[in-house]
């Protein structure tokens, strides 16, 4: 009976398959990402990216003469919503690749999910590195190439030889700080403090005070985006404390809307809206007619995110079909020149980018203060 | 010294932050535990008031009037019918809190607002360099307790609120509208709620959730505190202090469960609070 | 229990089969439904299964005994941890894995243990143990992010080894455990046991005063609701292949009580729809509308909980018995003989009376409340076949004296006594068990339990109760036997006692607490608001009860006239002191209580 059932099943699948692709339906994207919860905050400008990206696309004939067509799932900004959406992205929309920023936890949940189907996944959120899957590609930054130039400046620049860090509890924060310490010490400096609280976590009192008391010459946070990083931040320029502040975790546009609080921070990023190329500057056009007074400021992880359905499209195109081994084969050979420049998922299945170290100026811009060019990705999956 | 400044601050806005639920706790037997989101509305009460370009100093008095009316309105529509079951008040008003979240969310959306802070910056004080807005916080957590016990002590309604306290089947045969003093005091209570929520913003992000991360640490001190302003007072002092001790030398995050862990073993000793009879 | 077969009664045989048939019906539909449905609502079923089974431990402990928590998901936490802790940094294999199952179910278990031997003590408020529940989460949450990288902190853990069965295979699993647990229960809030699980929730008080061992019964359930709340974790976590903190969440919890609450409390079945209804469908509602139906969740309960309290499995259940077949009305108990409950005399002389001992010796009793003395340096005995009356004005401290007599922890100074044994501190439950029955002012009794339910729980201390079974019968000692057929109540079995007058409460409260087989038996106002004929027929009944039965009788009363009538001894109490202690007549003529009584001549009058 189970048998029967299954090898009809398989024949249903296969006819199915065939079927659709002679019919040219849509290609489907599954973008799961965090609606609710800790990611919210930087989401809308991560769909945003990808309705102008398929837009562009399907305007342009699409992909192998198909539309594409988005599905946005809300991951909760969490393992177990993360679970619920890539089981309905993936079984109930069988879509044909997740392209998304997510939460480590989030990633980790729905890797499984992945795994199991077989379903091309190109993860868009820099991240603390060392995830590795078959079915994954990234095309953002990791610690390797993140944190280096933030450190290097305030050893090099500004003379700091003790530093503090503080993040939330997660895997990102604690990935991101253990690889700066790392850093750190190795560059010959000394890390006085390693603290975390809880991603839901807003009191950081007892911290701060012990920030004061040790009287670091340098801190460096890597908080979960939101909540936590605009209480830390609030919380520290409260406390009077004032030694070079870089934050791993805050991009451009809630930088902007910190307003004072915000002045300062060090961060380093790939990409930066004041990047001046043509492509930057006609993406933010783009995006600019497209979304006008609701567009959400473009940032390090909604950029990425749309080059990545570029990349998606390509490897496509070089596959000749949507077919799922064919698409994980062709990943990592094809490139996209968009407003981060040239990207292309080489490194085990990561991508070298150019970083930019900047600072939040007053009226809440920033500054580019130091350009680093294709910036390698280091060892990151050394068996793909 | 930083340390007693922690202690001593930390206490004043567990204080404020929990002198809402008490009030109506004390006076009306009813555990709110739309209190977080009570905490949630101040805080979206003062960004909405920075955000149109009125002064900072106008979001207290603009949270506790639309902390008034909101629990006025709360009190009518679903705690009314609950005062002869206190368990399901618990369960109706968490229900409440959900709504209430939603209805933000809806209005403002799910990401962090900012609010602009009436001070920043650092104070000295004893030598030492010390946050200027949880300064203030202590003095007005003082002034606070002592409004709060003037306006037991000294004015009809809070005459009249001590009687329902007491005893309110003699309080109603003595001619006092129970009805009245109740929904004045849960709209007192929400208005507390809103304020404190107005007040925590300079040193919080504004979000949807923002008061949620409150209300067990409220609650628990409310009950330890024997709902007396004496015993508030003392029981955030203690805890509060615990709290901080704990989390600087112990470790921050356990430090989040000290006023939990601490009230569960005092109310096992002393099931009425500090203060209980 | 030597008469096993007939206890074994028809309406037992009848309710077996039907939770049998119920259960291979359901199985039957576990095992087919995979065949049917697409492969999403399978993944997603099989998670709200799971969540389905934590449900049920809300409903017992919640719904049942009436113990507001908000941390039954802590046990579905420690079980979903039990099984990826073990998995990540320990082992796998089929002995790690059952290994690890039953770690997370003895932890769990331990937990609630301890939990419940914190928060289920006598006296406790219902409050107390609620927020107990309520810390009981977030410490555990806390300390999962104290874990850091060994329980990965907030980010939880994923892809740890596990059994990667096909989906079908997991959802007979979920399934089958849901039908389990769902049956198992279904039997137990039937049986005898269960009756006593609404007892507790309805009056609580009059349980321990009745010697049913409240926080004991409370405590072993919360404990295997425990368990089994780990268990659904634990299969929850192997299937997902994911454990964050919020399994074990604060969160988590209120929204089981939301299921609960929603599909109606106290049903079983409402709470296992409730949570899978609003799991599968927020599940399906992720993607498109997440925060309307959060809102939409949040608003039903919110008017579930004001205004129908017993959720929408009560609509249902009320539609059925105004329209459904076989509908009964409340006063169908009228019925002489509906069969469900056979009264019998207990064997005889469980408990002798010693001849030379007192059944009651009281010596220098005190009882203070801070500095206000309500009872002082107070000294008396009683003795077999005596009725003593203990009078006083109001605020003597009478009914003060009773609270002493019947729970250990009540008095101050002193030492009580029971046929010569010291109730020392012993909660009330186990002062019934030396010997001593307590009936209250009030007449607050079960009122949803049938008045052979109300008999029968009585009778636990010395019958026990059975765990899935409702046994058929009630074994009475003589006296009770003797009240009910006064009163008329042993035509009544099958009525609930909210039904009945005010004269038949009094009498099935003397009567239960009559089956508790007391050798002293504290009676507080037994007359009040009962008319001339009653009063008499009480009057009757004690005397019978101290000259047939030989028990000790300690009255308190008011009515002056009939203490006369009726009392061996009158015990005078002023101001917390005895002023008298002497036979009928050297009260009545004595000056001194003239005096005591003067400016309360109403009450001699009365």
């Amino acid at each position: 009976m189970r048998n029967l059932t299954l090898v009809s099943g398989l024949a249903l699948t296969l006819a199915f398959s065939i079927g659709a692709n002679a019919q040219e339906g849509p290609i489907k994207i599954g973008i799961p990402v965090g609606l609710s919860g800790a990611n919210s905050v930087v989401a809308p400008s991560v769909v945003q990216s990808s309705e102008l990206a398929a837009e562009e696309i399907n305007k342009a004939g699409g992909i192998l003469g198909r539309q594409v067509e988005l599905v946005v799932a809300d991951d909760g900004s969490g393992a177990q919503g993360a679970q619920r959406a890539f089981d309905s992205l993936v079984y109930q929309e069988e879509v044909d690749a997740l392209i998304s920023m997510e939460t480590s936890a989030a990633r980790n949940a729905g890797l499984p999910i992945v795994n199991r189907s077989g379903t091309p996944y190109i993860y868009t959120s820099f991240y603390e590195g060392r995830s590795c899957s078959p079915n994954m590609f990234v095309d953002a930054w990791v610690p390797e190439q993140q944190v280096t130039p933030i450190v290097d400046q305030f050893m090099k620049e500004l003379g700091a030889k003790t530093f503090y860090l503080i993040g939330s509890d997660y895997e990102f924060g604690r990935g991101m700080l253990e690889f700066t310490r790392q850093y750190i010490e190795e560059s010959g400096g000394t890390v006085l403090g390693e603290e975390y609280l809880p991603m839901d976590a807003s009191d950081w009192t007892p911290i701060l005070s012990d920030v004061r008391s040790k009287g670091p010459d340098a801190i460096i946070t890597s908080t979960a985006g939101g909540a936590p990083n605009v209480t830390l931040t609030k919380q520290m320029r409260n406390s009077g404390i004032d030694v070079p502040y870089g934050n791993l975790a805050v991009d451009e546009g809630t930088a902007a809307s910190m307003g004072s609080d915000a002045t300062g921070i060090y961060i380093s990023q790939s990409y930066l809206t004041g990047i001046e190329s043509e492509e930057n500057k006609r993406f933010l056009a783009a995006m600019e007619e497209k979304f006008g007074s609701d567009l959400e400021t473009p940032n390090d992880l909604s950029v990425p995110q749309y080059e990545a359905i570029y990349l998606y499209k390509a490897a496509v195109e070089k596959a000749g079909s949507t077919d799922k081994a064919a698409v994980i084969e062709a990943l990592p050979q094809v490139s996209y020149t968009g407003p981060r420049g040239d990207i292309q998922m080489s490194v085990q299945h990561h991508t070298p980018l150019t970083m930019y170290l900047g600072q939040v100026q007053e009226d809440g811009s920033v500054e580019v203060i130091q350009r680093f060019e294709n910036v390698d990705p280091g060892e990151q999956c050394p068996n793909l | 010294m930083p340390l007693l400044l922690d202690i001593v601050t930390t206490s004043a806005i567990l204080f404020i932050v929990a002198a809402g639920l008490m009030i109506i706790l004390g006076v009306m037997k009813l555990i709110n535990f739309a209190h977080g989101a009570f905490l949630t509305v101040g805080g979206y009460s003062a960004y909405l008031v920075t955000d149109y370009g009125f002064s900072p100093w106008l979001t207290v008095p603009f949270a506790a009037l639309v902390g008034f009316v909101l629990g006025i309105a709360v009190e009518r529509l679903v705690v009314r019918p609950l005062y002869s079951r206190p368990l399901d008040a618990i369960l109706a008003t968490w229900g409440l809190g959900i709504v209430i979240t939603q209805i933000i969310v809806f209005a403002f959306g799910r990401g962090v607002q900012f609010a602009e802070s009436p001070m920043s910056g650092t104070l000295e004080v004893f030598a030492t360099n010390y946050s200027a807005w949880r300064l203030v916080l202590v003095l007005v957590a003082v002034l606070l307790g002592l409004g709060l016990t003037a306006l037991l002590y000294l004015t009809r309604f809070g005459l009249n609120a001590r009687a329902v306290i007491m005893n309110e089947d003699l309080a109603r045969g003595l001619g006092i509208d129970s009805t009245k003093v109740r929904i004045t005091t849960f709209g007192l209570g929400a208005a507390l709620a809103c304020t404190a929520g107005a007040l925590i913003t300079p040193l919080l992000s504004v979000d949807p959730n923002m008061g949620l991360p409150w209300l067990v640490n409220s609650f628990m001190l409310v009950l330890v505190s024997g709902v007396a302003i004496p015993g508030l007072a003392l029981a955030s002092l203690l805890l509060g202090g615990a709290q901080v001790l704990v989390s600087t030398f112990v470790s921050p995050i356990l430090g989040g469960i000290t006023i939990v862990v601490f009230a569960a073993i005092l109310l096992r000793i002393r099931p009425k609070g500090l203060f209980g009879g | 229990m030597a008469d096993f077969e007939s206890s074994v009664s028809a309406r037992n045989r009848r309710r077996f089969w039907l939770v049998g048939f119920v259960a291979v019906m359901a199985l039957a539909i576990v095992y087919a439904a995979p065949l049917f449905l697409d492969r999403y609502l399978v993944n997603v079923l099989i998670r709200a299964l799971f969540l389905a089974v934590l449900a049920i431990t809300v409903d017992l402990v919640w719904g049942f005994s009436g113990v507001l928590t908000f941390g039954q998901s802590a046990f579905f936490g420690i079980g979903a941890y039990a099984c990826a802790l073990l998995a990540t940094h320990y082992g796998f294999g089929p002995l790690w894995f059952f290994g690890a199952f039953l770690i997370g179910l003895a932890l769990a278990a331990v937990t609630a243990w301890l939990v419940g031997i914190l928060s289920f003590y006598h006296g406790a408020s219902p409050l107390y143990s609620s927020i107990i529940t309520l810390a009981l989460p977030i410490v555990l949450v806390q300390i999962i992010f104290a874990g850091g990288r060994f329980t990965g902190s907030s980010s939880g853990i994923s892809g740890f080894p596990t059994y990667y069965w096909a989906v079908e295979t997991w959802f007979v699993i979920a399934g089958t455990l849901l039908v389990a647990v769902a049956c198992f229960a279904w039997l137990f809030v039937r049986s005898d046991l269960g009756r006593i699980l609404i007892a507790i929730r309805e009056n609580e008080d009059r349980c321990a005063y009745l010697g049913i061992p409240v926080s004991r019964i409370k405590i072993a359930l919360f404990t295997v609701c425990g368990a089994i709340g780990a268990a659904a974790g634990f299969g929850y976590a192997a299937f997902t292949n994911v454990v964050a903190p919020e399994l074990g969440g604060f969160l988590l919890g209120t929204e089981s009580l939301i299921w609960v609450a929603l599909g109606g409390r106290g049903t079983l079945i409402g709470p296992i729809f409730g949570a899978i209804g609003i799991d599968v469908t927020s599940s399906y509602l992720s993607g498109s509308l997440p925060f309307l139906w959060k809102f939409i969740v949040g608003v039903l309960f919110v008017i579930v909980i004001v205004v129908l309290p017993n959720g929408f499995a009560s609509l249902v259940t009320g539609a059925w018995k105004k329209f459904g077949p076989g509908r009964r009305s409340p006063a169908s108990g009228h019925e002489h003989g509906s069969g469900s409950i056979v009264l019998r005399t207990a064997p005889a002389g469980t408990r002798e009376v010693t001849g030379d001992q007192s059944p009651i010796a009281i010596e220098g009793l005190g009882c203070r409340y801070g500095s206000l003395s309500v009872l002082a340096d107070l000294s008396f005995q009683g003795r077999s076949g005596e009725l003593l009356s203990i009078v006083g004005p109001n605020g003597a401290g009478k009914t003060t004296l009773m609270r002493c007599i019947s729970n250990g922890q009540e008095r101050t100074a002193g030492t009580v006594e029971i046929a010569g044994q010291e109730i020392a501190r012993r909660s009330p439950e186990r002062v019934v068990g030396l010997g001593v029955g307590r009936s209250f002012q009030n007449t607050s009794l079960f009122d949803s339990l049938t008045v052979g339910d109300c008999l029968r729980l009585s009778r636990y201390r010395v019958d026990g109760a059975r765990l899935f079974r409702r046994t058929s019968h009630v074994s009475l000692p003589a006296p009770a036997l003797g009240i009910l057929k006064a009163t008329g109540l042993d035509r009544h079995l099958d009525q609930e006692t909210r039904y009945l007058s005010h004269g038949q409460k009094r009498g099935l409260e003397l009567a239960m607490v009559l089956a508790t087989e007391p050798k002293v038996l504290l009676l507080d106002e037994p007359t009040a608001g009962l008319t001339k004929a009653e009063r008499t027929a009480i009057g009757e009944v004690l005397l019978s009860l101290t000259t047939t039965y030989g028990l000790c009788v300690i009255l308190i009363e008011h009515d002056l006239d009939f203490v006369r009538e009726i009392s061996d001894r009158i015990v005078v109490l002023h101001q917390g002191r005895m002023v008298l202690d002497g036979s009928v007549e050297e009260v009545v003529s004595s000056d001194l209580v003239k005096s005591v009584y003067s400016g309360h001549g109403t009450e001699v009058a009365s």
